[in-house]
């Protein structure tokens, strides 16, 4: 009983929290932009795919995997200001909001991944990991770099609930969110607000991509395998909800893992959206749908 | 839906029309089927498109998943045809039917909610049964099934062939226009005057004395109906079935087809596709990258233009003034 818990749990266990923390970081970005803008981002999977991207070509021209962490988010920054500015704000009043920006995004999410065939190549690409070597945790052996993703990752969690909920520029946010007229009254360049969070969230996808870069392989429709698990776990979590997000990446990906104990793991995305399905079903919004939640 | 657009629509019908016998006489002529064959793959995805306007444009609910209906349909129609009885009416007629219960059932589940949340239930059930398919052996797994009979239709006085380009596309234009009229005609019927105040103010309805749901339900079976059908013509042209048919891009097609086409003119969705398959095929053939046009077009549509080609037709005779 107890050997089975330590040979056949806890390495499914740990290797789930691995994806959990690389999915839950996909989904904070997918969630802020949500709780702030009411936008749903189709293309946040190619922005997860340019930073992995971005990474590469980085790496390849000398630049050190610990700089790409820093670079490839700022780099990506000006580019989810223009997408803000130029597109989304556009169609920002009409109506049918929530229908005209995820058609926006969908559309710009087909060019970007015909754009990354042009540029990269449609072959798949795998850098090498930067930390090598493992460790040994409860008596099974772990690869150094997913240990390191679990705990950088999850600080980097910390740090933007930290940022959105204990400072002032993540009130400024909040209060955007709440009510964006008494906001832009009181003084709060709402649209700036709007732009950078938006940014903000495309750096967090693009950070992702480059985390899991050397987990996973580098290709053009890389974003789309991985963005319908972040959906699912906005999703379960209720959009716009940080702490939604988190529960339901932890939840979701350790249903994925340890389901796959019992039957093939070909099956784990079905139940994973079987579950979204459900939860839907019995609490249409999530399991802590909006921002003042936490 | 003023007097210009109701023109622009008319327009639109003609121009299908002859560009239909267009293509048939000159499909005779020169033996060439090519873009026959082409025209009526558009008109089957038309059809797809067609089920999502309904739901969207008329009703107000945005599905991104109505390729799993679809999806469903064409591999029915090919378990039916290749395995069971090699028939068009069986197989359409069973596809009517059980599309319709698919869309009864799920009905419980995706119209629980409203807005962004139906838009994502509608996604994560096409998901599931997606990825189901994929995984089931006996359906082909992710190859598909392949190997589906060219049918005859047997009527009262001829046997048509569907292996003929020139009938399979008149059937599949005879068959995408009765559904068209068809759906036409239940916007003016009491039903039809409720969807309509479903999409504009959906909580004010009940106050009024109406039920929302009933209609709601009826709307969205029909659509899964339609988007079936349409899937059961599938396999009978191609041959074949994949889990591809379900995937997001087919139902993310669909949603910006009717966008290019005009939302909530039914009529926009039929031209819409065909549309997209002659820009497809003529950008296909000068780059390789036909996804990048074809995105900038669709964005460009989105924040310029978001009432499509009938929009534009409809502000254009507004401005000549036409009567």
């Amino acid at each position: 009983m107890l050997e089975s818990l330590q040979y056949i749990f806890a390495p499914q266990i740990i290797n789930g929290l691995s994806i959990g923390v690389a999915v839950i970081l996909m989904a904070l970005g997918l969630t802020i932009i949500f709780g702030l803008l009411d936008v749903i981002n189709m293309s946040h999977g190619e922005f997860y795919a340019a930073g992995a991207f971005l990474s590469v070509s980085l790496m390849s021209i000398g630049i050190s995997f610990w700089w790409t962490l820093i670079l490839v988010p700022v780099l990506l920054i000006p580019f989810g200001i223009l997408m803000q500015e130029l597109l989304i704000k556009k169609v920002f009043h009409h109506k049918d909001r929530h229908i005209l920006t995820l058609l926006l995004t969908f559309g710009v999410a087909t060019i970007l991944e015909d754009l990354y065939k042009i540029i990269w190549g449609a072959n798949t690409a795998k850098p090498a990991t930067p930390i090598t070597g493992a460790s040994e945790v409860l008596g099974v052996m772990f690869p150094n770099y997913r240990l390191f993703l679990m705990v950088f990752g999850a600080a980097l969690i910390f740090a933007v609930w930290l940022l959105i909920y204990k400072t002032a520029i993540g009130s400024i946010v909040r209060a955007a969110t709440l009510d964006r007229d008494m906001s832009a009254s009181l003084g709060i360049p709402v649209n700036k607000v709007y732009a950078l969070t938006f940014a903000f969230g495309v750096a967090l996808a693009a950070l992702s991509g480059v985390l899991l870069a050397p987990i996973y392989s580098v290709f053009p429709t890389m974003g789309k395998d991985f963005i319908l698990m972040a959906f699912a776990v906005v999703i379960v979590g209720g959009l716009g909800s940080i702490k939604g997000a988190v529960i339901a990446g932890i939840l979701l990906t350790q249903l994925q893992s340890l389901s796959s104990l019992y039957i093939s793991p070909v099956w784990s995305d079905p139940i994973v959206f079987a579950v979204m399905v459900l939860v839907l079903m019995f609490k249409p919004s999530g399991l802590y749908a909006g921002m003042k939640n936490g | 839906m003023d007097k210009y657009q109701q023109k622009a629509i008319r327009m639109m019908e003609w121009l299908m029309l002859i560009a239909a016998i267009l293509l048939v006489i000159i499909g005779k002529l020169t033996g060439d089927t090519f873009f026959l064959r082409l025209a009526t793959e558009a008109l089957i995805f038309g059809g797809l498109a067609l089920s999502v306007d309904l739901l969207l444009g008329i009703v107000g609910l945005l599905s991104l998943g109505q390729a799993l209906y679809f999806g469903f349909g064409a591999y029915l129609s090919a378990v039916i045809l290749r395995d069971w009885i090699p028939s068009f009416w069986v197989c359409i007629l069973t596809v009517t039917f059980a599309s319709a219960l698919l869309g009864w059932i799920t009905s419980y589940i995706a119209l629980r909610s409203k807005g962004v949340y139906f838009a994502l239930i509608s996604f994560g059930l096409a998901q599931v049964f997606a990825k189901s398919i994929y995984n089931t052996r006996s359906l082909g797994a992710s190859d598909g099934m392949v190997g589906v009979p060219i049918i005859q239709i047997p009527l009262p006085f001829v046997t048509l062939n569907l292996g003929d380009a020139v009938t399979f596309f008149v059937i599949t234009f005879i068959f995408m226009g009765s559904i068209y009229f068809a759906l036409k005609y239940f916007l003016y019927t009491p039903l039809g005057r409720i969807w309509a105040g479903v999409r504009s103010n959906e909580s004010r309805l009940p106050y009024l004395g109406y039920n929302t749901a009933a209609p709601k339900r009826i709307a969205f079976i029909l659509a899964a109906m339609v988007a079936g059908v349409s899937g059961a013509l599938y396999p009978m042209l191609r041959g074949f079935v994949s889990p591809e048919l379900m995937y997001f891009s087919v139902s993310g097609n669909a949603v910006i087809t009717v966008v290019l086409g005009g939302v909530g003119t039914l009529i926009g969705p039929l031209f819409g596709s065909s549309l997209l398959m002659i820009l497809k095929s003529v950008i296909g053939t000068l780059t390789l990258h036909h996804h990048i046009v074809i995105g900038l077009i669709f964005v460009v549509l989105v924040i310029f233009a978001p009432k499509g080609i009938v929009g534009m037709l409809s502000t254009k005779l507004k401005n000549r003034g036409v009567r």
